[in-house]
């Protein structure tokens, strides 16, 4: 135990997380509120936390999983490694996957915090997810690309963008002569500062308050907490060793098969411990599938974290029971210059942690979640074009809404869950504001009868949406696994409703549209997409019959399949 | 003279304001299965100080105001009317997708929230409007007949219509309602781009739901209770308390009954305010109510109630939306009934679950067991258990005790260490609740006035003060019926408001002044309809606006009733970067604003002074001032510490603590380190003693 008077005050831990977890939410919110671009300040794309100065991950309130767990460890140490004489007013970006970012659309502005003896204290990051970023396409996620050259994007391995306070115009001009529709871009950078300073001038004030070395004891005895909390969820599991498989369907640049996905979970309940294994997968591929170190350690951590109790603190003292196994130029490893791991959050990253959890779920009842639905299906399309209303260049992703959640163990899915990686945290966007925002238009956007994954407790159903432009034509961009190798349940759950993604041409003939594309649609047309389901927890038969029969009156279920599939008579 | 009375989840509170100004404070128990009977009870109280009996009493009253939960209980037991939901084909489920959003990731427990209204009775309409307001495709009337003989065989009880971008041409909602009104006459509706014209189909579907849903009820509701007290000798005016922090005529509600809502906790800032004027202080207002199972927090800046479009009914993403502007009021899990325990981290937590009314915290002796932080300030010796509100609750301080042990002994601590640890834990939650509103919007409570009202707010306002390193914490002499009293001090208010894009790089003058016509002809018909005179009638503009693809708007208040040249255009845009930075702690000052909605508040002035209300203190308890042994932070010993009267603390001036306040309705304590003395005109000001 530290020297923290915590000793003689039950209340003080608590209180000190608190506060610390105040200066997250509030960096949050001012990104939230101020970012122009729809990914941002509709969708939710960002995450806000803190480390300590070696790298710990503190707190990370409110923010997106699968962009946390691990990689502001990984860059906080790059920006120490690269970076040895820091100062108060820096900053740093850093967007590379070889040095511990998620993956080049997630730019992440880092600044160190100081204390009044000019120590450096922590670290505090902006991860925003960019409606652009340069790539030679207009996508954020290019599953196509066979390496970083063809992927495109400006790569900034942890580069310093502020002095005293004071953008470095260079790196400006370099991202406004390269990033599409600029002045979207340095407005979301603006945010992306504003929030990282008020972190800044927030932790500082508490340092300052009660003192930076109670500060660090503190930050000693909330690590020891959160492993005392993570070991005695581990300790109620079963010892047990559990593998699984789990497949991304075949696209440009994959085996013809699609990439399996193998883990090996092996509990430890003795020792409060797990580790999770990855290193029998295949190596790193000529396409943008490939995780970063960040992706495939957080994919990871997060089936775990999906399988335990959901109140354990997420940060490094909770980590030290979580052993992740990895290995170099592994697809789901560490990534080897110069793949490419343009839709590393999302692809692959989603089978991994799927993976985890729905082993976890075989290994005994009340654990674990069935799988989610895979991402990116063209519901959630990065969309671009010039707005005829306006003739302004325009380049967003939309999220027009994904339901691909799993059945868990004591509830039906968390409806709006997009994937596994964002947890349902975004937001889906108003058909209202994407018409106003776009020259666009929501034909439909409604719940697929008899698509959920049919369990105990149930998977989502699909959202079947339809949109095409007004006025000009318009490119959309999606990368939607999941058509061929559904969410699979867990315990006897079923199995979700699989992607897919049509074009209705304007002669009213439909074509069924390829998995992983950029299409050009033009005025008349229409796009229907569908997203995936989430898979099923338990037998269905088990399912609560009033459940069932609220389903039925809702009009998600048919009596065919609620006799087939649940033997619920009406 | 005027009645204003508040039903709150445990008691009915009662101000009477005579016709000489003079005021008194009166507390009945809240009758939930008929809350009339609460309102009567109260006003018979009233009507036995004064000597009169109820009849005599109530036929001197000329108005009589009411603050209401039965609202907001009919949504959260579910017994609002059968309602159907309307909209646009191919948008069946804007109620069950809302607006997406999770409070915590990984609370794998949590079922996601059911549609306000079910999918069984959500019925599309064939019709589609553009953003521009032009009708795509037309709305097929012999559909829309079939489907509203449907909703008669289906027994539906109200109806509620939101269209996509009826914003922006409310054609077909118009004819929906005629089709309604033809063929269901009777059948309460509500078009939503007349109750909510706001832009995001979500927000403005699900407030038209719980309006439509609330007509049945509410029209039931107001009827009896205007009935009943007529029946009781009253032939007066009753007014009902708005969530925008205003007041309308019983019958105005009973159509929009949506705005009774948040009816009460939204007139609390209203005497925050007034209270603030007559401190002369023009700073920062945090306004706070401790009830026992939440703590309700706004801030006031430049003497404007905040409103916000983002009010939850229980906790967010778990809870429902409202979609409709009201006061804005945070409200957390944490008041004197809250329950300390330790996870198996070893960590203390309290809250967020209550022991409620009912079983009460342990000492009230109902069989609790859990520990609340009324049971610690009892087990401090803060609260006296046989003079709880004026001793009509006598309390169990042995219960109080073995709650507290049961935590305390597995922990290695005393029980008083214990007690205090909890007192620290609730002010932190609380504390973090006002940060929320304040320090995550650039603003320094540092230097604000910390108002607190409501039963349990002595408790701990001068901690929440100090840890705050607020100035000044002011506990009024109206704070145990904080919102009875802004009901007193309030205006008859409306808000209006029309969806127009406009941009200050191209600023379309003659449609901006079109729509600022239009607002200001709705304020003063409003204003007629209630009997406002243009002297006592205030109209005041402000445009929710923001830059270039942003979506949050942010309130900016205006002058100009109409813009004239550029200057005016320019006045906006910089009174914008002004609000964007004093938010966010930056501003774009290159920049263009947009602006989304133009807004009009309407508000007469019934010429009532807040001194009277303010000024008057409770009756007295008869009991000298004496000292008990209580502990406090900083000193493991407990501290002989004297208790006081107000009038007792009048005439001593400036005090220092450890101290405690007893009144008929609240205890206040004075910690360590902090003083006190009485302001006549308010009620006790307390110096918190400055950050920790």
């Amino acid at each position: 135990m530290s020297g923290l008077a915590e000793v003689r005050d039950p209340a003080r831990l608590g209180i000190l997380a608190n506060r610390v977890d105040g200066v997250v939410r509030k960096m949050a919110n001012t990104l939230l509120r101020t970012g122009r671009s729809g990914v941002l300040n509709r969708a939710r794309d960002f995450s806000c936390c803190i480390v300590t100065a070696d790298g710990h991950l503190l707190s990370s309130a409110d923010s997106l999983p699968i962009h946390v767990l691990s990689g502001p460890d990984l860059m906080a140490e790059a920006m120490v490694r690269f970076q040895p004489d820091l100062a108060p007013g820096d900053a740093f970006l850093n967007n590379s996957a070889y040095h511990g970012c998620s993956h080049p659309a997630d730019h992440t502005l880092l600044a160190p915090v100081f204390d009044g003896m000019g120590r450096h204290r922590y670290t505090v990051l902006v991860k925003a997810h960019q409606a652009d970023i340069g790539n030679s396409t207009p996508t954020t996620y290019f599953a196509a690309a066979r390496d970083v050259y063809e992927e495109g994007a400006l790569i900034f391995p942890s580069v310093q963008v502020q002095r005293d306070y004071e953008d470095i115009a260079d790196f400006i001009r370099m991202c406004e002569a390269r990033i599409r529709v600029p002045e979207q871009w340095r407005g979301d950078y603006a945010a992306m500062v504003g929030s990282a300073r008020i972190g800044e001038r927030e932790l500082k004030a508490l340092g300052e308050e009660i003192g930076w070395d109670e500060l660090a004891a503190f930050c000693g005895s909330w690590f020891e907490y959160s492993e005392r909390r993570m070991a005695a969820a581990l300790r109620r599991l079963p010892n047990a060793v559990a593998s699984r498989v789990s497949i991304h369907d075949p696209f440009p640049g994959t085996p013809s098969d699609g990439v399996p996905v193998r883990v090996i979970v092996r509990v430890q309940p003795e020792a409060g411990s797990i580790e999770v294994d990855l290193t029998d997968n295949l190596d790193c591929l000529p396409c943008g599938l490939n995780l970063s170190e960040a992706c495939a350690r957080t994919s990871a951590m997060l089936g775990v974290f999906n399988s335990i109790d959901g109140d354990v603190p997420k940060n490094a003292g909770a980590f030290r029971r979580i052993s992740v196994r990895l290995r170099e130029n592994c697809v789901v490893g560490i990534p080897r210059h110069p793949h490419s791991c343009s839709a590393a959050t999302t692809n692959l990253a989603d089978r991994v942690a799927n993976c985890v959890q729905a082993a976890l779920a075989e290994i005994g009842d009340g654990i674990g979640m069935a799988e989610y639905g895979a991402p990116i299906p063209a519901t959630s399309p990065v969309i671009s074009g010039v707005d005829p209303r306006n003739g302004k260049a325009y380049v967003n992703q939309m999220f027009l809404g994904g339901t691909s959640a799993p059945g868990r163990p004591g509830a039906d899915a968390w409806l709006t869950g997009l994937h596994v990686g964002n947890a349902g945290l975004g937001f889906i966007d108003s058909v209202e504001l994407s018409e106003l925002y776009h020259p666009l238009h929501v034909a439909h956007r409604r719940l697929v009868r008899d698509s959920e994954g049919a369990g105990r407790f149930c998977g989502a159903p699909s959202l079947s949406v339809e949109y095409g432009p007004v006025g000009g034509w318009m490119d959309i961009a999606y990368v939607s696994d999941g058509n061929l190798n559904p969410a699979q349940g867990v315990r006897g759950g079923g199995v979700g409703g699989p992607a897919d993604q049509w074009i209705r041409h304007a002669d009213g003939t439909l074509e069924r549209l390829p998995q992983a594309a950029q299409v050009r649609v033009q005025p008349g047309e229409f796009v229907i997409a569908t997203c995936n389901g989430g898979g099923g927890y338990g037998p269905p038969r088990e399912r609560d019959r009033q459940a069932v029969r609220r389903d039925l009156e809702a009009g998600l279920l048919s009596s065919e399949r609620a006799a087939a599939v649940y033997g619920f008579e009406t | 003279m005027r009645l204003a009375c508040d039903t709150g989840g445990t008691f009915t509170d009662l101000i009477v304001e005579r016709d000489d100004g003079s005021v008194a404070m009166f507390k009945a128990p809240t009758t939930p299965a008929d809350p009339i009977e609460g309102v009567i009870a109260a006003i018979g109280l009233a009507a036995a100080a004064d000597g009169a009996d109820l009849a005599a009493f109530l036929r001197r009253v000329d108005t009589v105001i009411h603050g209401t939960t039965h609202a907001i209980n009919a949504i959260v037991t579910g017994r609002t009317a059968r309602t159907a939901f309307l909209t646009t084909a191919g948008h069946p489920d804007i109620l069950v997708l809302r607006e997406g959003g999770r409070a915590n990731a990984f609370d794998h427990h949590l079922a996601y929230p059911s549609p306000y209204v079910p999918r069984a009775l959500t019925f599309e309409l064939p019709e589609r409007i553009d953003h521009a307001g032009r009708i795509t495709t037309p709305l097929d009337e012999a559909r829309t007949a079939a489907i509203l003989d449907r909703l008669e065989q289906l027994e539906v009880e109200a109806i509620a219509c939101c269209l996509l971008w009826s914003i922006t041409n409310p054609a077909h909602e118009l004819r929906v309602g005629e089709l309604i009104a033809s063929r269901l006459p009777g059948v309460p509706y509500t078009l939503s781009h007349q109750l909510n014209p706001s832009l995001r189909e979500f927000r403005r579907a699900i407030s038209t739901a719980v309006d439509a849903s609330l007509k049945p009820l509410m029209t039931r509701y107001l009827g009896s209770l205007h009935e009943r007290l007529k029946t009781a000798g009253f032939s007066g005016r009753l007014l009902v308390q708005t969530s925008q922090g205003g007041m309308v005529g019983a019958d105005a509600l009973a159509r929009t009954p949506i705005h009774s809502l948040n009816s009460g906790p939204s007139l609390a800032p209203v005497a925050g305010r007034a209270i603030a004027a007559v401190l002369e202080e023009s700073g920062d207002i945090i306004v706070a109510d401790t009830g026992g199972t939440t703590y309700d927090v706004t801030l006031i800046r430049d003497g404007r109630i905040p409103m916000t479009r983002e009010t939850w009914i229980g906790r967010p993403y778990e809870g429902l939306m409202t979609g409709f502007p009201s006061v804005d009021v945070k409200s957390v899990g944490a008041g004197g009934g809250s329950i300390a325990w330790f996870d198996e981290g070893g960590l203390l937590r309290v809250g967020p679950n209550s022991a409620g009314s009912r079983p009460g915290p342990a000492c009230f002796g109902q069989g609790g067991l859990e520990p609340t932080l009324t049971d610690a300030a009892v087990v401090l010796g803060h609260v006296d258990p046989d003079h709880f509100l004026g001793g009509a609750i006598p309390l169990d301080a042995a219960a109080a005790r073995a709650a507290v042990e049961r935590i305390a002994k597995p922990a290695g601590v005393s029980i008083e260490q214990m007690a205090l640890a909890i007192r620290r834990m609730a002010t932190e939650n609380m504390v973090q609740a006002i940060q929320d509103i304040t320090v995550r919007q650039g603003i320094d409570p540092a230097a604000a006035t910390l108002i607190g009202g409501g039963g349990a707010a002595g408790l701990n306002s001068t901690l929440i003060g100090r840890r705050l390193g607020c100035r000044r914490v002011v506990v009024p002499f109206v704070g145990p019926c904080l919102s009875a009293a802004g009901a007193l001090l309030s205006d008859i208010r409306a808000y209006f408001r029309a969806t127009r894009f406009s941009e200050t790089a191209d600023f379309p003058f003659a449609v901006v002044n079109a729509v600022l016509a239009a607002l200001s002809a709705q304020c003063r018909e409003f204003a007629e309809g209630a009997g406002g005179d243009p002297g006592s009638t205030t109209i005041e503009f402000h445009a929710e606006a923001r830059y270039p693809n942003q979506v949050w708007e942010i309130d900016v208040p205006f002058q100009t009733a109409k813009f004239v040249g550029a200057a005016d255009v320019e006045a906006l845009r910089q009174a914008f970067h002004a609000a964007h930075r004093s938010l966010f702690g930056y501003d774009d000052p290159g920049s263009e604003v947009e602006i989304v909605t133009w807004c009009a508040a309407v508000s007469i002035d019934l010429g009532r002074s807040g001194r009277a209300v303010l000024g008057q203190r409770d009756v007295e308890l008869a009991r000298p001032s004496h000292h008990r042994p209580m502990w406090f932070d900083d000193d493991p010993q407990p501290v002989r510490t004297p208790v006081f009267s107000l009038s007792e603390i009048a005439a001593q001036g400036d005090l220092s603590g450890p101290l405690v306040v007893e009144t008929p309705f609240t205890t206040i304590v004075v910690d360590l380190l902090a003083s006190c003395r009485l302001d006549d005109r308010i009620g006790l000001i307390i110096s918190s003693g400055g950050a920790q």
